[in-house]
């Protein structure tokens, strides 16, 4: 019924992993950790839970991939030789395309029996597809990844660094997906600090917290929630008042 | 024959420097799938200055080209490009045993 991240918080956090078959959007701004979130869920499924997995980039190419992903001690290059993760680079109208009739992004999945697929990310369709057709056509592609049974991870970005408003896209992009998971720049301190929440799963229950994560060494390490702050997603928020000094009021 | 066979091998896979990154863009990114126009954005060049280098690396069966709905879709062909590799090697190999 699951398909695990391997972050293990993560997967405490949403009871187990991902749900096999569903889209999941991972959502943040610049610098969040959206493409390692994403790496780090295919690399794990390769190497932990043998599940083949498929990168599809449109913007960072390949070779920044292979250079990054060996930072975090993931030898992307060793995977796809093993024929457990590919990496495919294409554009946005080449992946519409893949909807609508078989085509090497197919053959692709069928090739390495790919269980997992990751689009990033999905907010450059905007660019290329009109708005009176984005919805429509997100639509396909999560019906036509749905049917072949593949666990997805959409990233996208969202251009608020702080602030009390998140935007993912203008055409409901959120009410399409099954699964999203917001990552957010925190100031605490005059620190900046990654925040990480479940803001829905569908047909699950799930751990509402904002939990604190970093970008270690390893990959995404989340830690404990923000317990003695609140208005944590405004991106600037403030000590929380224990419950006993206000029972002194 | 070794000699013009390399020159000709050589000038036809790298001859302008269009090419040569090309080349290099594939060899370093070989699961690109893409249209002219985004691989031609994708090494800062025009669509119609790639135009004729990528007919020459499809001629030399380097690069594949399918056609999918309205687009056609680029790929690098990695066992052609091995071949061709391995025969560019020995052709150097040749030459500087003569």
């Amino acid at each position: 019924m699951r398909a695990p991240t391997g972050i293990p918080e993560l997967d405490a956090m949403l009871h187990g992993g991902l749900m096999r078959g569903d889209v999941t959007l991972v959502v943040g701004s610049a610098g969040t950790g959206k493409t390692t979130l994403a790496l780090q869920y295919l690399v794990n499924g390769a190497t932990k839970f043998n599940e083949n997995g498929l990168y599809i980039t449109f913007e960072h190419m390949p070779s920044q991939i292979y250079r990054d992903s060996a930072n975090f001690g993931w030898d992307i290059k060793k995977l796809e030789a093993e024929g457990k993760l590919r990496v495919v680079c294409t554009s946005p109208p080449v992946l519409v395309q893949f909807v609508e009739q078989r085509n090497p992004i197919d053959a692709i999945i069928e090739e390495i029996n790919a269980k997992r697929i990751v689009i990033d990310s999905i907010s450059h369709l905007e660019a290329f597809i009109p708005t009176s057709e984005l919805r429509g056509e997100l639509y396909r592609l999560i019906n036509h990844l749905k049917m072949k049974e593949l666990t997805s991870v959409f990233t996208a970005e969202s251009h608020e660094v702080f602030g009390d408003r998140l935007v993912v896209t203008g055409v409901g992009l959120s009410f399409l997906v099954d699964c999203i998971i917001l990552l957010r720049m925190v100031e605490i301190q005059s620190s900046l600090k990654k925040a990480l929440t479940i803001l829905k799963i569908r047909g699950s229950d799930h751990d509402k917290q904002l939990r604190e994560f970093e970008i270690t060494s390893s990959g995404i390490k989340a830690s404990s929630p923000f317990e003695k702050y609140e208005q944590v997603l405004t991106g600037a928020p403030r000590r929380a008042i224990p419950v006993e000094r206000l029972k002194e009021w | 024959m070794n000699e013009t066979g390399l020159r000709q091998l050589s000038e036809k896979l790298i001859g302008t420097e269009i090419k040569a990154e090309l080349l290099r863009l594939f060899h370093m990114n070989p699961g690109i799938l893409d249209t002219i126009d985004s691989i031609a954005r994708r090494i800062g060049r025009m669509p119609n200055d790639v135009e004729t280098e990528i007919v020459t690396l499809l001629d030399l069966g380097v690069l594949r080209k399918e056609r999918f709905g309205k687009l056609d879709v680029l790929s690098l062909n990695t066992r052609k490009d091995k071949e061709v590799q391995e025969k560019l090697a020995a052709l150097i190999e040749g030459g500087v045993k003569e």
